[in-house]
């Protein structure tokens, strides 16, 4: 086996924390997913009782921090893909460019499912104003 | 034979067919011809969706069709870049918001606050225990096996159950909702329409959960009123052989007669049974024959029921004993 060319170590070291964006977005969905109903369930099982406006305001609450998170996270990814440049989707070569625009557009695509996911989570709180 | 017969018999069949099945949507327990307010909202909300999945379904296939069949030339960039985004992003995005939005706005409705009475039904193996609480009572008119209530109020439904989950449903009425030993679940029934229909538990519960079923008897609010006044006054439970049979054989160990000392707890309280209009939870039609045939042998109707059998009574003691429950109005 070759060594590997020191240009490849650092192209490596960059992509790994594109690897990491890339679980950002659905990571943020899952955070404020399993936030919100554990909240709703403790509060309807222990909470005082009354109006439930305490904990809508804190899922809405939550729900504004994902939402940013994953805008923040789909803007950078847009960016790192770089479509307008070129106009390209395919990545299919094992170059540089293609793997690293391909981890945008992968991070870019799962930052619209999970913003589309964590507005669906927070429309009960929303709608359903009683824990009945 | 020709195909235009053969084919015109074929559409006087289909539409036989149809009109045979339509007819089964009709009846005491049909989700599809509501009598009552949260029924009504769940069969608009069926056929929202029914004819929502037909003309997408329709519209997807006439789209495969078209392009598959009709218009076969390759397609432009753009035109692929539109049908993407906007087919299967844009679209199923404002659909599914749309349709959420309407499912979530629905829900409060279906376990909206009731008007005063409430009704607390337990599940047991494998019949209903049913207790009405007027609004401010301390005590409740404990009934079974059917469900009274009165139309165009709402009533608060409290359930609970025994020993395992079972799970309430009465499609004409309303959703359904299940039922678990050590905790109440809440729903309520707001019925429109005076009239009988069928309940059944939805839950599966054992042997004999298939013919776990009762009647939902839904009266104008003043006979509601004088029907559940009736119903917590005791029994008459005329002295004579047929109650003399009835403590004798110990029935009271496990069935409550009000008015009597028979106070048990095992089985369905039967201090108004006559009145019901069916016996052993739905399945039996409340006449004398009926009481004797289940008295005799209850496992022969439910398979693991808790009640012996009291085949061993002689003819006649066991018409005085029958009788008797019939008159127990
Ligand atoms: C060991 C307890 C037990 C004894 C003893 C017993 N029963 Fe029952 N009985 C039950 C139970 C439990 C049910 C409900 C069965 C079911 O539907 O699953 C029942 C149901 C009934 C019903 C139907 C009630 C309704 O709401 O439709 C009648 C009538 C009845 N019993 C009469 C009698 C008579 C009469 C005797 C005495 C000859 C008797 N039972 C003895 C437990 C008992
Ligand atoms: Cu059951």
């Amino acid at each position: 086996m070759t060594k590997t060319q020191p240009s490849d170590e650092r192209e490596f070291a960059e992509e790994q924390s594109s690897l990491f964006k890339i679980t950002l977005g659905p990571l943020a969905w899952a955070l404020h997913f399993v936030a919100s109903y554990a909240a709703a369930a403790v509060w309807c099982a222990k909470g005082p009782g009354g109006s439930i406006l305490p904990l809508r305001l804190g899922i809405g609450a939550m729900t504004a921090v994902a939402l940013g998170l994953i805008l923040w996270v789909g803007w950078r990814a847009w960016q790192q893909w770089d479509f307008t440049d070129d106009w390209d989707y395919e990545h299919a070569r094992a170059r540089g460019e293609d793997r690293h625009e391909f981890l945008g557009h992968a991070a870019f695509l799962l930052a619209i499912v999970s913003f589309v996911g964590t507005c669906y989570t927070a429309l009960p709180a929303l709608y359903i104003g009683t824990c009945r | 034979m020709t195909t235009r017969r053969r084919r015109a018999i074929a559409v006087r069949a289909g539409l036989a067919a149809a009109l045979t099945a339509l007819a089964a949507c009709d009846g005491p327990q049909s989700v599809l011809s509501p009598a009552g307010d949260d029924a009504s909202q769940l069969t608009t909300l069926f056929w929202v969706m029914l004819v929502g999945a037909v003309v997408l379904w329709t519209a997807m296939n006439g789209f495969f069709f078209w392009i598959t069949r009709i218009r076969t030339g390759e397609m432009s960039r753009k035109w692929a870049e539109a049908l993407i985004i906007g087919g299967g992003i844009l679209f199923p995005v404002v659909v599914l918001t749309a349709l959420l939005s309407y499912g979530l706005t629905i829900m409060p409705d279906q376990r909206a606050p009731g008007d005063g009475l409430r009704v607390r039904i337990t599940g047991e193996q494998w019949w209903w225990r049913v207790e009405y609480w007027s609004e401010g009572a301390d005590a409740p008119v404990v009934s079974a096996n059917e469900l009274r209530l009165p139309a165009g109020l709402r009533s608060d439904i409290e359930l609970t159950a025994a020993r395992v989950i079972h799970s309430f449903w009465v499609p004409a009425l309303g959703g359904k909702m299940d039922m678990f030993p050590g905790r109440v679940t809440e729903t309520s029934l707001a019925p429109h329409t005076p009239g009988t229909y069928r309940g059944q538990c939805a839950e599966f519960c054992g042997l004999s959960h298939a013919l776990m079923a009762f009647r939902a008897v839904v009266l104008p609010e003043d006979e509601f009123d004088a029907w559940l006044a009736r119903e917590a006054e005791d029994s008459a439970a005329p002295p004579g052989p047929g109650r003399d049979v009835f403590m004798a054989e110990g029935c009271g160990a496990c069935h409550t007669v009000r008015g009597t000392e028979a106070a048990g707890q095992v089985g369905p309280d039967l201090t108004h049974v006559g009145s019901r209009q069916s016996l052993a939870a739905g399945i039996l039609p409340m006449t004398s024959d009926a009481l004797v045939d289940w008295i005799a042998d209850p496992e022969a109707f439910k398979p693991g029921v808790e009640m012996p059998g009291y085949d061993h009574l002689p003819q006649e003691d066991m018409m005085a004993l029958a009788r008797w429950l019939e008159g127990l109005k």
